[in-house]
């Protein structure tokens, strides 16, 4: 999470970058990159060069597979760690004022909504269970008004 | 005994790691399942672990896929993109966990539908297995037309049918001088890289750039916490009404059968039918996601069942995709000739790994994304960074090229994943027809200039 100063101060930079529908800081991504990379090939030519001696000739590239792979594993913890996730989470509170706004922007008959509901038992429990029934019967009596 | 247990074992591996990656919203299919499941199989286990591994994996991911389609409104993978509209008006409502919960019902129902159909018509369609087999080149290149013809970009796929040949054939010459031996990891994973890859081209291009600038960091709206069940594991047959278990498994039984169109395509045609005789807006969402989670599992595991069985050659988008290592991943697993799960495995053998594969995912992801959906997705997103993504995903693609052929193979990799990246992105020519052209290239060089 990037915190709110630093965002606001930098709001008219173009800072950040859309790769694979999140955003990144470039520099970030260029040092996790190499470091992912250098890892990962590290790992794995470390142990083209060590498993010869310890494991027979037929196991040696999984082996080196195997350290390769954690490597790059290594790496995603140590980047993560390092170069914080850019997003901003919001946390939703849904409100009889939003669910009034979905069946308007869903161009939705809040009575015809509520009758299919009251006529059909299965849904109504279901919905009932929900604790969601009420919301819905309130919202067809505001509509009413 | 010793066998059925390696593959308990790599279910559970491929199910609790793809349970975390399916968490992560946005991730493309075939750039994650392909490095980690040629990754499997290069580091030699047993065919039936590596099939194991694989059904558990699929359906983990899509199990968990649906955390972020519900709670966020942003599709988990490109799967799910069709499920996006429904799900937005039940997170609007205020019901996301209701979303979820009929998504991953749905889908569970889906993918133990899908098994045994798709391992019956496996079996029934190999007796053509021969013919197919024979001539499985102009097969191939019949397919890339119409897959191209059918994928976004349509008539540009088609046009460059043979200028892709011509590269990937000369790019196979060119390495094939250097190291007296053909690859095709490297060409594999330069395709299922690409988009991701072209993205970061992008980056560097002081021009074209400015496309894909942002001025603040992504905002992800997440739905409140709710529990509405008693237990840690909801019965998924309780949680759909009766009609919505008729339609899944009508749907999920009809879609196991036509396993050469794409899932999303699929997703999109049996959630517009089912949706389309539904009324009311709760109702006909509900039951939406139920059938088109239900669909997505069901074609997936389908269209990577039935050409396994049936033919050892990749004949269906998720076969050319995420599921290609399973028939082509030198030196375990080869094409021409046929030498892959198809060979060391009966259908019997299908059905009892996928099964163990199935169930295994369905103990480990459906209880965890109905219970810690939205915790864990908070763990994610506050914790794991997209570059740290990025770059495991480019180290693992480096690795497992340089393991096939050292430095060219990585040099490989990135001018596939290049030229493949941008003609995906920009002109809507998708990997499935990339994949299949690398297949058939063979052949249409050798018909075009007998070479």
């Amino acid at each position: 999470m990037t915190d709110k100063h630093s965002n606001s101060r930098e709001t008219e930079q173009k800072k950040y970058l859309e790769i694979l529908g999140d955003t990144i800081v470039p520099n970030q991504l260029l040092f996790s990159v190499i470091i992912s990379v250098a890892v990962s090939l590290g790992g794995y030519n470390l142990g083209l060069w060590f498993f010869p001696s310890i494991a027979s000739e037929n196991m040696v590239a999984s082996y080196s597979l195997l350290l390769g792979i954690t490597g790059t594993v290594l790496s995603l913890v140590f980047c993560s760690f390092v170069f914080k996730p850019k997003r901003i989470l919001i946390e939703e509170e849904t409100s009889f004022e939003s669910m009034k706004e979905v069946f308007e922007d869903l161009q939705l008959d809040v009575d015809e909504e509520l009758a299919l509901i009251e006529n059909d038992p299965i849904t109504k429990k279901e919905l009932e269970e929900l604790g969601v029934l009420e919301q819905f019967r309130a919202l067809g009596g505001e509509v009413k008004k | 005994m010793s066998l059925l247990l390696t593959a308990f074992l790599f279910a559970l591996i491929g199910a609790i790691v793809f349970s975390l990656i399916g968490l992560i919203s946005g991730t493309d299919e075939t750039a994650i399942m392909v490095p980690l499941t040629l990754l499997v199989i290069l580091l030699g286990a047993p065919p039936v672990a590596v099939f194991s591994f694989f059904m558990a994996a699929v359906l983990a991911k899509h199990l968990t896929h649906a955390v972020p389609t519900a709670l966020m409104g942003i599709p988990g993978d490109t799967t799910a993109v069709p499920l996006v509209d429904h799900a937005n008006t039940l997170r609007r409502m205020g019901m996301p966990h209701v979303a979820l919960r009929k998504m991953i019902s749905g889908g569970i129902i889906g993918a133990f539908i899908a098994l045994p159909t798709a391992v019956l018509l496996g079996q029934f369609l190999g007796q053509f297995a021969d013919f197919f087999k024979s001539s499985a080149g102009i097969i191939f290149t019949l397919a890339a037309i119409l897959i191209a013809y059918f994928s976004k970009g349509r008539w540009v796929s088609v046009l460059m049918i043979i200028p892709f040949a011509f590269f990937i054939k000369s790019l196979d010459l060119m390495s094939f001088t250097l190291l007296e031996k053909h690859l095709s990891i490297s060409f594999f994973l330069g395709i299922a890289v690409g988009p991701m890859f072209s993205d970061i081209l992008f980056a560097t291009s002081a021009s074209a750039k400015r496309s894909i600038e942002r001025s603040k960091p992504k905002e992800y709206n997440l739905a409140p916490e709710t529990k509405a069940w008693k237990g840690y594991f909801p019965n998924p047959f309780k949680i759909l009404t009766n009609r919505q278990k008729f339609f899944t498994a009508i749907t999920t039984f009809i879609s196991s059968l036509t396993f050469v169109f794409s899932p999303v395509g699929m997703t999109s045609l049996m959630g517009e039918i089912v949706g389309s005789r539904t009324k009311g807006a709760y109702k006909k969402s509900t039951t939406s996601l139920t059938v088109m989670n239900g669909v997505t599992e069901s074609t997936y595991i389908a269209e990577a069942i039935i050409p396994l069985i049936a033919f050892g050659i990749p004949l269906s988008p998720v076969a050319l995709g995420p599921a290609s290592p399973l028939f082509n991943a030198p030196p375990v697993f080869t094409v021409d000739p046929v030498n892959n799960l198809h060979t060391y495995m009966t259908s019997w053998d299908f059905f009892i790994y996928g099964l163990i594969g199935l169930v295994v995912a369905s103990l480990i992801a459906y209880p965890f994304s109905m219970n810690y959906a939205r915790k864990a997705s908070v763990i994610v997103m506050k914790f794991v960074s997209q570059e740290a993504i990025v770059a495991m995903f480019l180290g693992l693609a480096c690795l497992l090229a340089f393991h096939e052929a050292q430095f060219v193979g990585i040099a490989l990799t990135f001018t596939v994943a290049a030229v493949g990246g941008l003609l995906n992105r920009i002109l809507g020519i998708g990997a499935g027809v990339q994949f299949m052209v690398f297949y058939a290239s063979a052949w249409i060089m050798a018909t075009l200039f007998g070479f």
